[in-house]
């Protein structure tokens, strides 16, 4: 019989080709859409992968009247240090690192100066970027970040002031500017708690207490991020009474708590699709296959008819002809199946070579726009090779869906041909 | 010599027509027997009545001491399998297959092995003088070349019986011959049953029996 199978494909390969040729549309368009949509989702996690972690906490604060000295962002105001250790105890929380940034606007120039624990997932990520140099040994040395250094003539070892304190330049980082929370400076969290401390112009805006911090990284187990996230809601903004607004819109006083998902509607590109459309697409797909298919069942139907009719005139079954019907229908499907896969297989090759931009919401990474002669730029788009890549379980989809309807064309066909009567299609040739 | 089949009063309704009414006889093992009968008569229905290919609305059909009226559709097919090969006037092969693979065909569903296959339909290619011809497509072959590769096919389980319908009928009149002693070489050589319907009387002349039928009715036998 799959001697007979094979003939009847290689014999009429030109009606045959088109059932293949849907077979492999299927295939490729529910793969690539499945693919695309799940690299769109995993580009939305990238920025937080830069920093290795999945939510990120900050404060909302006032603006500072006036710029001179160091200063917090409004969006990075203080938050207490003992917050720290609430969020440790919260379920599904695998580790909690934090960090002191500070907008310095000196004499000569701006600068964004961040002082973090080397020991912990933040300084560790900072750590993997110094490319020439050491970390620092004490708290009167910095990490300077390659372009500001290129910019402002600052060499290794180099002596340079900071809101009025001396450090000395220990090592260079190679960071992109783009990254949340990116700065220009890094050092030890102690020396830059002083130096906000003793920030006349941020103590007129905010209350700092030594031991603050203005950002919070938490890195939660995968499944439990958005649990982890309502109940941060919970527990840090429970304050109804918050009235003021920063110029960004945001409840001074309040928490923001920000997660890959903050990303995912802002990915800004055409390719841009949710899993509504992709279900409908995926939907439409197969209804326009299961009718190309069941279309050119109805033809093989009236074209083969004869043929039924001589293979049940010399002793062919209903179950037989099942078994035949059915192994050609799988070798179409095999055939169909495997060309789609290696189709989809050099789309997503050639995919893969797109970028993918996500917009980094001013908050995560603040910016005096007052400092850029165009406001907008201060909006930061960063952009990542899209993520896409091959899964084996997207192949479970398409696989079925061709499965269930070449199962039901094949009861169709079946239902027709069992009703024929071989005396009425023979007698009239 | 015993009998092979065995029809009582049998009767098939074609729309308001009756194209067998009512009709009783017997075949015996190892006749070549003809049906005769002019256009409408009821000579196809009764083949294929015979044959298992349509069921009777009364009457019945003994078969080797077994009735297949009461046979449903599939019982039907595996009798047809194991009992009988049908030769059609228009040939009826599958486009698709070669000669071997035409004469192959009903084994295609059975457990035998395939090489045993294409050897045993190879060798009663040979026997009708297919020899030439084996790997050809029925689109390459003559009428004369199709109607063989018909007879093969029908010849390949091993049949206690071949109903041949027409078999010369589209056939020149040399090839016709040619087919008609090939059918009676089967049946005197290898003592096999053949039924055939035929309006040709010189084919009907060296039949055992004829049987002549008259508007679904045996006028004479």
């Amino acid at each position: 019989m799959l001697r007979y199978a094979i003939k009847e494909l290689v014999k009429r390969k030109k009606k045959y080709a088109l059932n293949i040729l849907v077979i492999s549309l299927v295939v490729i368009l529910l793969i690539t859409l499945t693919s695309l949509n799940t690299a769109y989702k995993d580009a939305s996690k990238l920025p937080f992968e830069s920093i290795h972690s999945s939510i990120i906490v900050q404060k909302n604060g006032n603006v500072a009247e006036n710029t001179t000295g160091a200063l917090v962002s409004c969006s990075l105001a203080p938050i207490k240090k003992d917050l720290i250790s609430n969020i440790k105890s919260l379920d599904g929380v695998q580790e909690v690192s934090y960090g002191l940034s500070l907008w310095v606007f000196d004499e000569d120039n701006f600068k964004r100066i961040l002082g973090v624990n080397w020991d912990d997932s933040l300084g560790r990520k900072i750590k993997t970027k110094i490319y020439v140099g050491s970390l620092p040994q004490s708290d009167e040395e910095i990490i300077v970040e390659k372009t500001f250094a290129q910019e402002n003539n600052i060499k290794l070892n180099q002596k340079v002031i900071i809101s009025g304190k001396k450090f000395i330049v220990a090592g260079l980082s190679e960071t992109s500017g783009k990254d949340i929370v990116s700065s220009d400076v890094y050092t030890n969290l102690k020396p830059v708690q002083d130096m906000a401390y003793n920030s006349k112009n941020l103590q007129d805006t905010e209350t700092f207490d030594k031991s603050d911090i203005n950002i919070i990284f938490v890195d939660a187990k995968q499944t439990k991020v958005a649990d982890v996230s309502e109940e941060l809601d919970t527990l840090l903004n429970n304050d109804n009474s918050l009235t003021g607004k920063t110029p960004t819109g945001q409840k001074i006083g309040s928490y923001s708590i920000y997660t890959p998902e903050s990303f995912e509607n802002q990915i800004s590109s055409i390719f841009n699709i949710s899993d509504k459309i992709v279900l409908l697409l995926s939907i439409v797909i197969l209804i326009g296959i299961a009718l190309i298919l069941f279309k050119s069942i109805a033809h093989t139907i009236t074209e083969r008819k004869k043929e039924f009719g001589i293979m049940k005139a010399v002793g062919f079954t209903n179950k037989d002809l099942k078994k035949q019907l059915t192994l050609e229908v799988l070798i179409q499907v095999t055939i169909g199946f495997f060309i789609g896969v290696l189709i989809s297989l050099i789309i997503i090759f050639v995919l893969s070579g797109l970028t993918v931009s996500v917009n980094i919401p001013w908050e995560l990474n603040p910016y005096p726009h007052f400092l850029e002669s165009d406001p907008s730029a201060v909006n930061t788009v960063q952009t990542y090779p899209l993520p896409i890549q091959f899964n084996p379980h997207q192949l479970i989809l398409p696989l079925l869906s061709i499965l269930i309807i070449s199962f039901l064309a094949i009861q169709l066909l079946l239902k027709k041909i069992g009703r024929l009567k071989p005396m009425e299609v023979l007698k009239y040739e | 010599m015993n009998k092979l089949i065995t029809v009582k009063e049998l009767s098939k309704t074609l729309g308001k027509v009756k194209a067998v009414n009512n009709i009783s006889f017997s075949i015996k093992s190892g006749e070549l027997v003809a049906i005769q009968g002019h256009s409408g008569s009821g000579k196809s229905t009764l083949l294929s009545l015979l044959s298992g290919l349509e069921k009777q609305d009364n009457g019945e059909i003994i078969f080797d001491n077994k009735k297949i009226g009461n046979m449903n559709e599939d019982d039907l097919a595996l009798f047809r399998r194991k009992n009988v090969g049908i030769v059609f006037q228009s040939f009826n092969l599958i486009p698709t297959l070669n000669v071997v693979e035409n004469i192959a065909l009903p084994l295609f569903p059975t457990n035998i092995n395939k090489n045993e296959m294409m050897d045993k339909a190879q060798k009663i290619a040979e026997s009708v003088g297919l020899d030439n011809r084996l790997d050809h497509y029925p689109n390459e072959l003559s009428g004369g070349e199709q109607q063989r590769v018909a007879i093969a096919r029908a010849l390949i389980n091993n049949p206690k019986v071949i109903f041949a319908d027409e078999p010369t009928g589209n056939l020149d009149s040399k090839t016709g011959k040619k087919i008609l002693e090939l059918l009676q070489s089967l049946n005197k050589e290898k003592g096999l049953t053949i039924v055939m319907v035929t309006h040709d009387n010189s084919i009907a002349n060296v039949c055992d029996r004829i049987i002549k039928l008259k508007d679904g009715g045996i006028q004479d036998e």
